[in-house]
Parts: structure tokens; C-alpha cells; sequence
């Protein structure tokens, strides 16, 4: 019976840790498929997570959830307005959109909160059970008794998938990535269609930060997204674009970084640095191991129109 | 063989896109509640307040700044988008503060140069990954590059927390290195090393390099398109993307060795702020031009030097150098683009 | 334009059929102007709005997506397609294959369009425009890429679009296929109308003239045979030889087993299809791409004219001095020691400007910044000083205007003629007219192979013929 419970308080780590990887990962997904690779998406996570702070402080949790989004969703804006309304650099201006965010939130944060390290207690986001599903053994608990945000996040992958492969909306979405041109010549914004999808995405990954600082740690700290933005991009690749593909790749995540929580509390006395480590090193294994079989859209990080002269 | 437009255009674009960094800067401060006069004046005063703030301070900060926008301004020359000079400036140090430690403290005229090419070797490996990566696997090196960045990070700290933590064993930080590994000083009574001027020289190689050999034509013209260089250059583009990414990781690798090397003489957790990050703000201000290189690391020099004069002396939290940092991208990513569109309308009629 | 009515709308390159197709088509607005559809004035903004009043477009450079199959692609412009809540409708596809049947289109549905060949690409571009039933038909150059047959074709669907009350606009350069199938005709010069005719009433050379004016009317069209021809029996030394040469490209075998000799001061002339190898040939006789089987002589330097020249031929963010320096910085001439020697490469730039007569503010120009026709003199005379007894032109006047192409391929023929020095120039080039015009003999290249067209048999007819191989070409086009 202890290891039932051990395999089960396992598997509840490793979904609650996959969920904001999943939910800032296909909102990347759809993102990329419109051609633009939004780097500034770390900055989006950052900017959900202190937008989810200062939410719950003001109204509640779930007000919380809702600044986040839209405060993630505000980062993504900034990073569209450069890189697809003007047509900047994607790589370069999603780098200074991140760097930027990780300045100005801590920024943010100290002018409110003073650079006193005292940590800053929020009221949280508690799971909600869903009933009959969550008596289930094992799986049970660790699927339906999550926050709200793990909800969304198993709604959308379903209905992403149908809007993406099924409908006209999702045909033109993907035209617009693999060729602007042709999409463009179909009568398809393309502009206006990657803008959308890159907010989107921010929404996404807002929703995300929201929930590092609202369920997984109930606090604010400067930096605490660290790489989440990054390694949602890299189970972007490793799910293929496809949204099932990437709630498989985000759950491979969490189970990894749940793993390594769970061996440092086995072992105080193991290199815990190295275990941090660990979910990275992963994303490149699999990158190596995965990506010959894999397509990028066509378009992915190109300028449109062109720039001429 | 630059052209004089070209230089034109770049220091207009540096210039205005500057002064709207500026603009933006002082609205937001004001908006956060602080005097965007005080703030701009502690920075400045921090930065060239005197000949010692800037020597010490300013020049100082300059020198890892230097290192790794001269490494970031390569890659992207080649179209090489190396987002990974901190995990390459990590790796640099590890290696160079491993070899000083380790090293019998027999050749002590060895030592420096020893560690440096160590240091500059495990740049280029920690690059070599990317690299490979890209040009046999087709995996971009943006992702993998910045994954590398947080691998190297961990790994720095597991090494100062064991195998490489002093032997008191309290703080995480390895032991000094022996005197013979410190860089001697550039001007005496300065805190000002010899790694500013290795900088400098770094920085005229590749401006050499870019400018006047064929060597660098090629890296160019990889970057700016791959087929004309199989095609009008008859040179295959694979080793020169792979020269790009070892060169500039190399770079990155010393950045992180000199600066133990001439300012903190031990390595430790965090020794980096995000230099490898606020390179490409260096990098771009620079237009990738290694001369502006130097120029505009002394720039984003003396803004991490007042950062702290700024925090002191107006409140302000040092957090908003990154978040300027990002402005200035920004700002000089939108007045090129601007510059470019107007050009093209006003040739288009 | 009026039901029924198939109009022709032809010009040299730059006169503004393409733009005036686009405005037509949606996709760029009018500085003034109206245009009006069905008797009113409208506003086009977009492909979308355009087809919903009924005009459809087939453009010059396809507008599929590659990745996406031939239904996709159909599917993405056409409302039809779909149900209320987006999803795909019930039978579409039944009413896409009935569509063309009716229009004896043969349609590949369920491939990636990318792997595809370009005729059968062109097929769906043109089913994908019919699709609804369109009362405006647009097509930019559709004829380009095609070989005879399959331009028959195509102008056969045309005229059954026709006959069922649709009008048609067929924008070409190449008169007699307008000629064939238009009954009334626009000619366009310099972004005007300069004449508007019946067919009827008018002949190629009247269109002729009008096409390109009177004041270079003579020297265009006067076709000058080259200079010297060469005694029989003559004996030239060899340029270059191929003997069973296979090669890939992208994976796939792109060459199967050719066999080419090249003599110095001759001609020989490559047509074919685009697709056929022609790329990987230029490469493998470039020296650039080693071929996996079989053997090729090749001299040491070998001068390639691309066929892209914007993307290969030159970088378009380098001055006209660095492209020439990208071509030259490997001869020891032009280096002193470890440095380049800017001042000799800035001396052999200017040199090629003053031999090609290249029209630029100087040296110091970004190559982006050159008209088409300019850019590829500069690419032409680079390529001139690559000192070699081989020179690899790829379809050299594509996109050219009249004075251009005359001038580049008057270059090409004098160098043939130009004595012992002559290098072999291998003219690889998918427009029938050229090969025809300047090679001393000419082969097919198709699927890989090369096919030598005997001196006797070299006809449109015949040489379209063996450009399609043994590939039956029925009523279904």
C-alpha cells in the first residue's frame, strides 16, 4: 500500500509540473504554426506569474489566473508588434523581450514588495476534485484532482487539435506558416493572423506563470520561471507541432522533474544541481534523438513581407 | 571594405535609437514612482564620475561585456544565432579556475597562458554541441543553445558546491587561485587588468579578420546566404558555420576565465549577471561591427557600473539595467527596421 | 472583357502585366483607378473579396503550399469547402474530382503538392482557380514552365472555360500561344496600353512591334546567326567530358547515367523541363557537387551563370565590389599574404561593369539595389573572369528585358566565337527559343537522362516531344 501511494503522489507531482509546461507549449504550438517562434515567451510565463501575484492579492486566486493571462498575453503583444507588425529579427527581439521581462518584473516586484527577501505569501489556486473520475485508482487522483488551470489545459489539447487539422480556420493557420505567400495570395491575413496566434500563445503561457506562483509555490520570486518559456519551446519540437504530441512531451517533462524532486527527498546527500540540470539536458537528448523525423513549418522564423533593399 | 553609408547609418540608428531608449526609460521610471532625472543623474555619476569610477568601474564591467558581444557579433555575422555565450562564459571560467587549481605550481610563467587557452577550449566545446547539432541534425541552434546556458549554470554550481568548493567548505565558491594565475594590472592603482586590452586586441583580430581576408568574406557571406556561397564562392558552408560557432564560443570561454582572472580570483555561484544575454544588446547596438564593439561595451559598462549607484543613491532597483538593456534592443531593432522600410518606399515611389 | 471572351494581355518584362493581373486579382491595390466587375465600380481588398465577385487568379509563381496536398490546397480559397462551423464539407471532394473530369483536368489530390511534378502543380493551381465557378479568369504566365504539349493543354482548358461563358486574361509574353487561342488582345509597354485588337485583325509582327516599340524593334528582332562558323571537320580541344554520370539531389537520383563531351568554342545547347536534373547537371559540370558514380573531366575553374541569381548568383546585401570578390578571393593574384587586396578585386569589379556595360552609381553599390538585367551582367562578366575553358550558363536571360537579353546573349555568342581561347559553354535553359538560337547542337535533359536531338529534328514539335519522354499525352492534359 505505501508504494501504491508513492507511485500515486508520483504521478500527482509529475502532472501538476507537466501542466504549465503544457499549457505554454500549445500555445507555442499554435504560435509556430503560424510561422513566428516567439523566444519571448519565457517573458510571457514571468510577466503571468507576477500578474498572477498581484491578481490574488488584489481579488482572489482566480482573479489571479485571469491577470496572469492577460498580463502574459501584454508580453506576447510587445514581442508582435515588433517582430511581425514591424518585421524585427523573431530571435533577436524575443531574447530582449525576455530579458526585459525578467528586468522590469523584478523591477515590479521590489517597488511593491521592497528587495527585502522576505517571501511574499499568496493566497492559492487549491485543486478541484472532480468527482466519480477522480476515484479511478492511481490515474485518478493524479489527473482530476488538479488546480483549474490542468483542466483548460486537457480541454485545449482536443480542441486545438480539431481547429488545427479539421477546420478552415486552422487550414488557413497553418498556410499562413508554411507559406505566407500562398496563404497571402488565398486572401489569408497573414499579419494579422500571426499577430493573434502570438497573443495567444502569451495568454498561454501567462496562464502558466500564473500557475508556478499560484499553485506550485503560493510566493513571488524574481526569476522564478527559470527556462520554464524555454523548455515549453523545446516540447514544442519534441511534440512535433501537433498538440497531442506536445501534452505527450510535457507529461515526459514533469515526470522528469518530479523524478528529481523525489530522489533529492530520498537522498538529501545527492548532487541536487545536477538533477536541476537534469530536465535540460533531457530536452537536448531528445531534440538529438527526435528531430529527423520531425517538420518544422516552412515559414518558421521568417520575415514577412520580405525586406527588400 | 565597409561602407561609408553603412557607418553613417549605423551610428544614426545607434544614436536615435538611444535617445528613444532614453525617452521610454524616463516615462517608465516616472511611471514606477522614481525621478528619471536623479535616476539618469546617479547612473551617470556612478558610470564617468570620476577618472577612478570610470577605470575601476565602468572599464572594468566593459571587459566580460566586451568578450562576449565580440562573440555574440561573430555568430550572428554568419547568421550563427548563438544565444549561448553565458553557458559558454560558464564553461570558460570552469575551466580556466579548474586548471589554475589543479595545475603543479611549478611553471608559473605557464599558467596564465595554460588557462587561458583552456578557458577559450571549453567555450568552443560548450558551442560544439550547437554546432554539431545544426549542421548534421538540421536542429536549430537558438534552442539548444539556450538550453546549454542552464546546463552550464548547474553544472557551475555542483562544481562549487563539491568537487571544486574551498576546503573550508563553507561558502560556495572555490579556493583563490595562485597569484601567478591573476591577470596583472592595466594601470597601476586602477583595479583596471590586462584582460581589458586582451579584450581590445580580440576585438581588432576580428575587425582584421571580418574587413581583409578571405576568411571573413566567407563567414559573411555564409551568413547572408548559404547558396551563393556553394555556388558563386565554390566553398562549402559546413566548415564555416562550424568556425563561427567555434570561434565565438571560444571568445565566450574567455570572458569568464579573465574576469576571475583579473577581478574576483575565485570562481563562485553567479558570477555572471547575464553577460552572455546583455551581449546581444552590445552586439546589435554595435551594428556586429567589432571596432563598435568595444564602443558599445563601454556603453552597457557603464550602465551596470551606475546600476549600482543608481540603486544606492535614487532607490531605484538594479533590476531596471536588464529591463533598459532590453529597451535598447528594442529601440535599435525598431530604427533599423524603420529606416530600412522608409529606404525601400523611397525607392519604390 | 466580356463573357465568352478570351483576352491576351502580352508585353515585355517590366511592362506592368503582372502588376495589372494583381490588381485585378485583389492583391495589390490601385494607386487610382477604378475597376469595375459585372458594370460596377469595386474596391478590391484581398484574394477573398476578389473571388467572391468572381475573380480568380493562377499565378506566375505557384500559390500552393507545398505541404499541403492538392485537396488542401483546393480547399483553402474556396468557402465552398466548408460547413457553417468550419469544419470540411460533406462531399467536397466529389465536387472537386466531377470538376475535373468536366474539365479533363488530371489531378493528383492526395500527395503534398511539393513532391509533385510542375505540370501537375500547374494542373491543381488551375483547378483550385475554376473550382467555384469564376466569371473573371486570371492567369499570370502560365506557360512558363511548361514543355509544348502540355501548354496545349492547358490552352485547351482555357477555351472550355470559355465556351462556358467565362472570361479569361491571359497574361504571356510568348506570342503565338496567345495568338493560338485569344480573340482579342492588349499589348502593354512601359506600364500603358499601346494597342487593344481583335486577333483577327492583327498579325505577330504588328504585335511584335508594339510589344517592344519601334526604337529597339529592329535589333530584337533581327536574329543574328553567330559570327565564324567553324570549318567541318574542324577539331576543337576538349572543354569537358561526363561519362555515366548518377547523381543526387535531395535524396533523390537526380541524374541517371549521362554522357556529355564538351568542346572549347562550342555551344551545346540543354533544354528540358524544370525539374529534370538541370540543377544537379550545372552543379556536377560547376565542380561543385561530385557525382556519386561515373566520371567527369572537368577544367580546374569552371564559370556557372546560376539560374537564381539573386539567391546564388550574387548576395544581395553585398556591394558589386564583394560579389566579385566572392568569386575571386581564391585566386593568389588577388592576395597579399594572409589580406585580400580590395584595391585589385575594386579594379576587377569595375572591370566587369565597363565590359558589360553594367548601369550602377559605382562599385560601391549593394547588388540589391541593381535592376534584374544589371545584377545579371555583373553575375555574367564575374563569371567571364573566372579564367576558365568552361563556362555553365543556367537559363541566363530568365527574367530579363529585351535589351538585356540581347546583350547577354550577343556576350555568350561572342565568346564562343572568340578563337583558341573560346571556352565550351553548356547552355542549360528551359526556354525553347534560346537553345534554339544560340546552340551549335542541342540535347533534351529529361528525368535524368540526356537525349542528343539529331541536327535535322530540331523543332518545337519534335524537341517538346522528347522533353515529355516516352510519357503518353492523352486528351486529359
Amino acid at each position: 500500500m505505501a508504494e501504491l501511494s508513492a507511485v500515486s503522489s508520483f504521478l500527482v507531482a509529475a502532472v501538476g509540473l507537466a501542466v504549465p509546461l503544457a499549457l505554454a507549449a500549445l500555445g507555442e504550438t499554435v504560435t509556430q504554426r503560424t510561422g513566428v517562434i516567439n523566444i519571448g515567451l519565457e517573458g510571457s510565463v514571468i510577466w503571468g506569474a507576477l500578474g498572477g501575484a498581484l491578481g490574488a492579492l488584489a481579488a482572489g486566486s482566480y482573479a489571479g489566473l485571469a491577470c496572469g493571462v492577460s498580463t502574459g498575453a501584454l508580453a506576447a503583444l510587445c514581442f508582435a508588434l515588433f517582430a511581425v507588425r514591424l518585421g524585427t529579427n523573431q530571435i533577436i527581439t524575443g531574447t530582449a523581450v525576455t530579458i526585459g521581462s525578467l528586468g522590469f518584473t523584478g523591477a515590479v516586484f521590489q517597488s511593491r514588495f521592497g528587495a527585502t527577501g522576505i517571501a511574499l505569501e499568496l493566497p492559492t489556486v487549491a485543486a478541484l476534485e472532480v468527482p466519480l473520475l477522480s476515484d479511478i485508482p492511481i490515474l485518478g487522483p493524479a489527473l482530476f484532482n488538479q488546480a483549474a488551470p490542468a483542466y483548460v489545459a486537457y480541454l485545449l489539447a482536443p480542441l486545438l487539435a480539431w481547429l488545427l487539422f479539421r477546420t478552415r480556420w486552422g487550414l488557413a493557420l497553418r498556410a499562413v506558416g508554411e507559406s505566407p505567400d500562398a496563404a497571402y495570395a488565398a486572401g489569408v491575413p497573414v499579419i494579422r493572423t500571426r499577430l493573434l496566434a502570438t497573443v495567444f500563445g502569451g495568454a498561454l503561457a501567462g496562464l502558466a506563470g500564473a500557475h508556478l506562483s499560484l499553485v506550485h509555490t503560493g510566493t513571488f520570486a524574481e526569476n522564478m520561471s527559470a527556462g520554464k518559456g524555454f523548455i515549453a519551446i523545446a516540447v514544442v519540437v519534441l511534440g512535433r507541432w501537433s498538440p497531442w504530441g506536445v501534452v505527450a512531451a510535457a507529461l515526459f517533462f514533469g515526470a522528469a522533474e518530479a523524478l528529481q524532486f523525489a530522489l533529492q527527498a530520498w537522498d538529501s546527500e545527492l548532487p541536487y544541481p545536477l538533477f536541476l540540470a537534469l530536465p535540460y539536458l533531457l530536452s537536448l537528448a531528445a531534440l538529438v534523438g527526435w528531430f529527423g523525423r520531425a517538420r518544422a513549418p516552412g515559414g518558421l522564423g521568417s520575415q514577412w513581407p520580405r525586406a527588400r533593399g | 571594405m565597409r561602407r561609408s553609408p553603412e557607418i553613417v547609418r549605423g551610428l544614426l540608428v545607434a544614436l536615435v535609437g538611444l535617445a528613444v531608449t532614453a525617452v521610454v526609460a524616463a516615462a517608465l521610471l516616472a511611471l514606477g514612482g522614481h525621478s528619471p532625472g536623479a535616476t539618469f543623474a546617479a547612473l551617470i555619476a556612478g558610470a564617468f564620475g570620476s577618472w577612478d569610477r570610470f577605470v575601476s568601474f565602468t572599464l572594468v564591467r566593459a571587459t566580460p561585456l566586451l568578450f562576449t558581444g565580440l562573440a555574440v557579433a561573430l555568430a550572428f555575422r554568419a547568421h550563427v544565432w548563438n544565444i549561448g555565450a553565458e553557458g559558454q562564459l560558464y564553461a570558460g571560467a570552469l575551466a580556466g579556475v579548474a586548471v589554475a587549481l589543479l595545475l603543479p605550481t611549478g611553471a608559473p610563467l605557464l599558467i596564465l597562458p595554460i588557462t587561458l587557452v583552456a578557458a577559450a577550449a571549453a567555450g568552443a566545446l560548450w558551442a560544439a554541441g550547437p554546432a554539431a547539432m545544426r549542421t548534421r541534425l538540421g536542429v536549430g541552434e537558438v534552442i539548444t543553445t539556450l538550453l546549454l546556458n542552464f546546463v552550464a549554470l548547474f553544472l557551475a554550481q555542483f562544481l562549487v558546491q563539491g568537487p571544486l568548493q574551498e576546503p573550508r567548505g563553507i561558502f560556495n565558491q572555490t579556493d583563490s587561485i595562485p597569484e601567478a594565475a591573476h591577470l596583472p594590472a592595466l594601470l597601476p592603482g586602477t583595479r583596471l587588468h590586462v584582460g581589458f586590452a586582451l579584450a581590445v586586441a580580440v576585438a581588432l583580430a576580428l575587425w582584421l579578420y571580418l574587413a581583409r581576408t578571405p576568411g571573413g568574406l566567407r563567414l559573411q557571406t555564409v551568413g547572408a546566404s548559404p547558396r551563393a556561397a556553394r555556388v558563386s564562392g565554390r566553398f562549402r558552408a559546413t566548415p564555416v558555420v562550424w568556425a563561427a560557432f567555434l570561434t565565438s564560443g571560444a571568445i565566450a570561454g574567455l570572458a569568464g576565465w579573465v574576469q576571475i582572472a583579473g577581478v574576483t580570483h575565485r570562481m563562485y555561484e553567479g558570477l555572471s549577471p547575464g553577460w552572455g544575454y546583455t551581449a546581444i544588446a552590445v552586439a546589435l547596438l554595435a551594428r556586429l561591427n567589432p571596432l563598435a564593439v568595444v564602443v558599445t561595451a563601454i556603453v552597457f559598462g557603464a550602465l551596470s557600473a551606475g546600476g549600482g549607484a543608481m540603486q544606492r543613491d535614487a532607490g531605484v532597483p538594479e533590476a531596471w539595467v536588464r529591463g533598459i538593456e532590453a529597451l535598447v534592443i528594442l529601440a535599435v531593432l525598431a530604427t533599423d527596421r524603420c529606416w530600412q522600410l522608409l529606404a525601400a518606399r523611397g525607392k519604390g515611389g | 472583357m466580356s463573357p465568352g471572351e478570351i483576352h491576351g494581355l502580352i508585353g515585355e518584362n517590366g511592362a506592368g502585366k503582372t502588376t495589372l493581373a494583381r490588381i485585378l486579382g485583389g492583391l495589390v491595390a490601385p494607386d487610382s483607378g477604378k475597376v469595375r466587375i459585372g458594370g460596377r465600380a469595386v474596391e478590391l481588398s484581398g484574394a477573398r473579396q476578389a473571388r467572391a465577385l468572381g475573380v480568380a487568379m493562377v499565378h506566375q509563381h505557384f500559390s500552393l503550399v507545398p505541404s499541403f496536398t492538392g485537396l488542401e490546397n483546393i480547399s483553402l480559397l474556396d468557402p465552398g469547402a466548408w460547413n457553417r462551423r468550419g469544419a470540411a464539407a460533406r462531399g467536397y471532394r466529389e465536387r472537386v474530382e466531377a470538376r475535373a473530369r468536366e474539365l479533363r483536368l488530371a489531378v493528383e489530390l492526395d500527395q503534398p503538392v511539393g513532391g509533385l511534378g510542375v505540370g501537375a502543380r500547374q494542373r491543381i493551381e488551375v483547378l483550385k482557380a475554376l473550382m467555384p465557378d469564376p466569371r473573371v479568369l486570371l492567369l499570370d504566365e502560365p506557360t512558363a514552365v511548361l514543355a509544348p504539349q502540355e501548354v496545349d493543354g492547358l490552352l485547351a482548358v482555357l477555351r472550355r472555360v470559355a465556351d462556358a461563358g467565362g472570361a479569361v486574361v491571359l497574361v504571356a509574353h510568348k506570342l503565338d500561344e496567345v495568338l493560338a487561342v485569344a480573340t482579342r488582345v492588349t499589348v502593354l509597354r512601359r506600364g500603358r496600353r499601346v494597342l487593344t485588337t481583335e486577333v483577327a485583325d492583327t498579325s505577330a509582327p504588328e504585335l511584335a512591334e508594339a510589344m517592344v516599340g519601334s526604337e529597339v524593334a529592329g535589333s530584337a528582332s533581327s536574329s543574328r546567326r553567330r559570327g565564324a562558323p567553324r570549318m567541318p571537320g574542324e577539331v576543337c580541344p576538349r572543354a569537358a567530358r561526363l561519362a555515366g554520370v548518377h547523381a543526387r539531389r535531395d535524396g533523390r537520383e537526380a541524374l541517371r547515367g549521362v554522357a556529355l563531351e564538351v568542346r572549347r568554342g562550342e555551344i551545346v545547347g540543354i533544354a528540358g523541363v524544370d525539374g529534370n536534373g538541370q540543377r544537379t547537371l550545372a552543379a556536377v559540370l560547376a565542380g561543385v557537387q561530385r557525382p556519386d558514380e561515373g566520371e567527369a573531366e572537368l577544367p580546374p575553374e569552371v564559370g556557372w551563370i546560376p539560374q537564381d541569381r539573386t539567391e546564388e548568383g550574387l548576395v544581395g546585401e553585398f556591394t558589386i565590389t564583394e560579389n566579385v570578390a566572392l568569386a575571386l578571393h581564391g585566386q593568389p593574384a588577388l592576395r597579399s599574404g594572409p589580406w585580400l587586396d580590395w584595391r585589385g578585386v575594386g579594379e576587377a569589379a569595375l572591370g566587369v561593369m565597363r565590359e558589360m556595360e553594367v548601369q550602377a552609381e559605382g562599385a560601391e553599390m549593394v547588388a540589391s539595389a541593381l535592376s534584374g538585367g544589371n545584377q545579371q551582367r555583373v553575375v555574367v562578366g564575374r563569371e567571364l573572369l573566372r579564367s576558365g575553358s568552361l563556362l555553365v550558363a543556367e537559363s541566363p536571360t530568365r527574367g530579363l528585358d529585351v535589351k538585356a537579353t540581347a546583350a547577354v546573349r550577343a556576350r555568350i555568342r561572342e565568346l564562343a566565337a572568340s578563337g583558341d581561347e573560346a571556352p565550351g559553354i553548356v547552355l542549360i535553359s528551359t526556354d525553347l527559343d534560346e537553345v534554339l538560337e544560340l546552340a551549335d547542337r542541342t540535347l533534351v535533359l529529361v528525368r535524368g537522362r540526356l537525349l542528343e536531338i539529331a541536327p535535322g529534328e530540331r523543332t518545337h514539335r519534335a524537341i517538346g516531344r522528347a522533353m515529355l519522354g516516352a510519357q503518353r499525352v492523352g486528351n486529359d492534359w
